[in-house]
This record gives structure tokens, C-alpha cells and sequence, in this order.
């Protein structure tokens, strides 16, 4: 196996593997103070359209989780990130409860698009008006390309089927910001002065998590909580690094084998 | 050389098919605007010794409507010689036993009315504009992605086309959005099918070889029919963009009479455009 470079940052998923819903994973609170203790960088990763970084730590903090808003990094963080390195003033197709996390920038006449989960937002009015921009030379930034998530009165259209209508009408395509792609971890690394070899990502979902990592050039520990069904390592190729029953156990290997 | 395949699809041509937002008229408030020149046109056609039929893919309204609506604009054009998406789909909803969940403009659900729709299995999509709201979008996926086997019919698949106010998104669109939601293939019942242009030609009783398609819409009016083997041209109008790739355009001076139809046909994709009229020429 090809020496790798000294670890320096673990980015660790949120729903499903520090938490499930409103419970904390057994032994997670204790298994992140004892990371903290090596010196590698954290950062706490996800793909929300719809909650900004306030409300994702309003909840970790209330499982008792040690985490800061500055180590929370999501698929909106991401798509700020592209916004503010190309100085885009974005038309923002985004729910009311992420807009906190695009304070500041220039949202008057917009010269890209910037589109999450946002129902309000999907109707052939404002389309039209996304439509319009692309199709004269507009940026289209989509947060991620889900085809639908489970509510409680059953399924409903996610981002992605509007994103690929958008594609098609305009004949181009979409940069995506969340999970899988290979552009979410470099930004969630970019700041940390880390190149992806010298990271490590643990999360639940084999392909949106550990593969999107892998492919980057980062490590990835698979745990089997959340939305893994056994057999998911199998998947993706190259195989996680890991697979291990939950976040504490891919700590404990991390702190015995890595740092 | 364009000018000889030119002479040649004239000399064999025995009917035009014409399409008709965009070529006839722009849409719009109210009835729109009838394009300059074409009332002259269609009624010179219609004079001459060629069939004509008009193809559309308009579905916000039925034909009888939709043909009220030439009328007033000053169009001589009967129910007859329209050939529209609705009525094809219910053709093949009879034939294939299927009930319907519509997600369609309301001006056009009439076209529908003879057909059964409760305990629907199979959606079909239509231009329904304003009805295309999320709420309505996921109703259909809902009713989608719960059948054993997802079918979906796509009254067209257009991306865009052009009313007075701008350019508007169009049924493709939609088509593509379910699609990806529910990981399936629409099939579409209007232009570009082949299906379609086939049953327009068995009225004419003519060749493909024989006939002529003209359209605003690259891919569903020209595309369309030259993959049947009819010919087609390209009208500058309606939501012609003038960025196609893979048209070359070369302008031939003083062959036109600029009352009529200016277009570059697109002969196999292989000659470049030059202007012509349409129809025989004024003498």
C-alpha cells in the first residue's frame, strides 16, 4: 500500500452518523471530544438546501455535541463559495430558512442561478425567470440533484428533476455543489490548508459520502447507522477504506492507525 | 448544391405541412398577431395545386378552439386539416386500454372527455403552463412512481417557445423533470414522432419524398419530418434563435420576396441555407 501523508482532517457527515433524527448516536459526543484531542481539523459536512449552519448547530448543540458554526460546512456553503470566487450575483431558488447563509452577497440583477429544494419557488413563473437567465449565458449552481425525499405523507419531488428540466431547456449544464461531487470536498477542505490525501470523511451514505470522498482523493469511512443497508460497501469502487458499526468505532481506528 | 435540391424538392413537392405557432402567428394576450405575410401565404398555398395540412403541437386548447382562434386572426384553416397531439393520445390510450392522470392546460382537457380517468395508470403532460405548479408536478409523480410500471406519454417535447412577453418553458422540460424523478422514458405523442408526421402524410395519401414541413422549431418541426424522409424548412421566425449549430447559412441576394416567408432550409443537414418563397412564386 503507498504511503500516505500525515492525517490533518476528518470531515464527518451529520444525519446518520453523529445523529439519527433528534438522538445522538451512542457514544458520539465522547468519541468527537477524544478526535478533538489529535491534532487533526474537524469539519462537520452535509447537504441541506433548507437549513442554514445556525439551525444545523442550534440542534447538535442541544445533543450535546462540542462543534462551532465556523467548523460546519454544507452544500450551500459550497455554492457560496463558487458564488463569491466568481463575483456572481445570484437569483437564489432557495427555501427562506437558507437565505441566512447567503447574507451579504449581491442578489440585484442576477447574473447566475442558484437553485436548491425550494417548492414555493418551483412554479412556472419563477422557472421562466431562471429559464431566461440561463438561457443568456447565466451560471446554473444546484445545490444537489436529488430526485425526491421521503416526507411523512409519502414522496416528493426533490431538486434534481428541476435542475435536469432546466439542463435541457437551456442546453447546458448545471455545476453541482453537494454531495457526491468531487467540488463539495474540495471547498470543505480549502480552508484548512489540507490537500484531499491528508483527509478522512465518515458517513452513512456509500455513495454520496464515502465515494464522492474517495474520489477526490480523501479516505472514507463507512459506518453502518443511518440510511446503510448491508451490503452498500460493495457499491461503490474502490471500497471504503473502512467499514465499521459507528462513528466511535471509526474514531477509535482513526486515533490507532492514522494519527 | 442547394439550389438543385431545391429545384428538385419543388418539382416532386405535392403537399406542405405547415406548423403554425410561430410560422403563422406569435402567441400572446389575447389572440396574438398573426406573423406578416402569412394570411397571403396560406391562402396562395391553398389556390395552388399543393395539399396542405397544419401540424401542431398545441395543447392549451382543443382544435375546434384553436382554430376558432386562426379564424379571427384572419386564417382560412378548418378542424380537418389540423393535426394536433390530444387527439392522437386518445387514439392510443383506446387502443392501449390506459386511463389517464392528465397534468394539462385546462382549455384543452375537453379534447379528453371521452375517456376514463379514475384509477389512472398511466400521467400524461401536456403544455399546461400555470398549471405547472410543484403541487401539480408532484401529483403526477406520486401517481408515477406508485404504478408497477410508469407510463408516461409527453404531448411534445419542446424546450421553449416565444409569445409576445418572452420566451416561455415547454412541455419537454417537464418530460425531462419526470423522467429523471421516476428513472423512466417518456413516450411522445405529437412532434417529433415519427408516428405523427406519418399519420398527417396517410391523409395527403402522399410520400414522404413528397412532401414539405414547415417550422420555427429545428429539432421537432424540421428534424422531425426529415427523419421520415419529408423535406424541411427553417422560418426565421417565432423562436428561431439563430444560434443552431450545424446550420451554415449562405444569403442569396434578390431570390426573395420579402412579404413572404424568409427561411434557410436544412436539406439533410448538409447544404448550406439560402432564401426562398414558398409556394410558387409571384410572378
Amino acid at each position: 500500500m503507498a504511503a500516505r501523508q500525515r492525517l490533518k482532517a476528518v470531515l464527518i457527515d451529520l444525519s446518520g452518523t453523529l445523529h439519527i433524527e433528534d438522538s445522538a448516536v451512542p457514544g458520539a459526543q465522547e468519541a468527537l471530544s477524544r478526535l478533538r484531542r489529535a491534532p487533526v481539523a474537524v469539519r462537520f459536512v452535509t447537504n441541506t438546501t433548507k437549513e442554514c449552519k445556525r439551525t444545523l448547530l442550534e440542534r447538535l448543540c442541544r445533543l450535546d455535541f462540542d462543534i462551532q458554526e465556523r467548523e460546519i460546512f454544507t452544500s450551500l456553503s459550497a455554492a457560496r463559495g463558487l458564488v463569491e470566487r466568481r463575483a456572481l450575483r445570484p437569483l437564489l431558488l432557495l427555501e427562506h430558512s437558507a437565505l441566512e447563509d447567503f447574507s451579504g452577497i449581491e442578489t440585484s440583477d442576477p447574473n447566475a442561478v442558484v437553485i436548491g429544494l425550494a417548492p414555493e419557488h418551483f412554479n412556472y413563473e419563477t422557472l421562466n425567470k431562471a429559464f431566461r437567465l440561463v438561457l443568456e449565458g447565466a451560471p446554473l449552481i444546484a445545490i444537489h440533484k436529488a430526485r425526491y425525499y421521503k416526507k411523512k405523507d409519502g414522496l416528493a419531488l426533490g431538486p434534481g428533476p428541476f435542475v435536469t428540466g432546466l439542463e435541457y431547456a437551456t442546453d447546458t449544464q448545471a455545476t453541482v455543489v453537494g454531495k457526491p461531487e468531487k467540488t463539495f470536498f474540495l471547498e470543505a477542505l480549502r480552508d484548512l490548508d489540507c490537500q484531499p490525501e491528508e483527509a478522512i470523511m465518515i458517513g452513512d451514505d456509500a455513495r454520496d459520502d464515502v465515494g464522492g470522498a474517495q474520489n477526490s482523493g480523501m479516505l472514507g469511512i463507512l459506518v453502518k447507522t443511518g440510511k446503510y443497508r448491508a451490503g452498500d460497501e460493495a457499491k461503490i469502487s474502490p471500497q471504503p477504506h473502512l467499514t465499521c458499526e459507528n462513528f466511535p468505532q471509526a474514531v477509535d481506528h482513526i486515533l490507532q492507525h492514522l494519527v | 448544391m442547394a439550389e438543385m435540391d431545391w429545384k428538385h424538392t419543388i418539382r416532386d413537392l405535392k403537399g406542405v405541412v405547415l406548423d403554425m405557432c410561430g410560422v403563422l402567428y406569435d402567441s400572446g394576450e389575447g389572440d396574438g398577431v398573426a406573423i406578416d405575410g402569412s394570411i397571403e401565404a396560406v391562402k396562395r398555398l391553398k389556390a395552388s395545386d399543393l395539399q396542405l395540412r397544419f401540424c401542431t403541437n398545441e395543447t392549451q386548447a382543443t382544435r375546434e378552439k384553436f382554430v376558432a382562434k386562426l379564424g379571427r386572426l384572419g386564417f382560412d384553416i378548418c378542424v380537418d386539416e389540423v393535426f394536433s397531439p390530444a387527439p392522437a393520445a386518445v387514439t392510443i390510450l383506446k387502443e392501449r386500454g390506459l386511463r389517464p392522470h392528465l397534468l394539462v392546460h385546462d382549455d384543452v382537457v375537453p379534447e379528453f372527455d371521452a375517456v376514463e380517468k379514475t384509477d389512472p395508470n398511466c400521467v400524461i403532460i401536456g403544455d399546461a403552463a400555470d398549471n405547472f405548479s410543484y403541487q401539480n408536478l408532484n401529483k403526477a409523480f406520486q401517481v408515477l412512481i406508485g404504478l408497477e410500471k410508469p407510463v408516461l406519454f409527453s404531448l411534445g417535447r419542446g424546450r421553449y417557445y416565444k409569445e409576445m412577453d418572452g420566451l416561455k418553458l415547454d412541455v419537454g422540460v417537464y418530460m425531462k423533470a419526470l423522467e429523471y424523478a421516476c428513472d423512466v422514458e417518456a413516450e411522445v405523442v405529437g412532434k417529433p414522432s415519427p408516428v405523427f408526421f406519418q399519420s398527417v402524410l396517410a391523409d395527403m395519401g402522399i410520400q414522404p419524398s413528397q412532401a414539405l414541413m414547415i417550422g420555427d422549431d429545428l429539432v421537432n418541426d424540421v428534424g422531425g419530418a426529415q427523419s421520415c424522409g419529408m423535406r424541411g424548412l427553417l422560418v426565421k421566425t417565432g423562436k428561431y434563435r439563430g444560434d443552431h449549430t450545424g446550420i451554415k447559412r449562405k444569403l442569396s441576394e434578390g431570390k426573395h420576396d420579402t412579404r413572404h416567408w424568409t427561411a434557410a432550409p436544412e436539406v439533410s443537414g448538409r447544404s448550406p441555407g439560402c432564401i426562398h418563397v414558398i409556394g410558387r412564386p409571384a410572378e
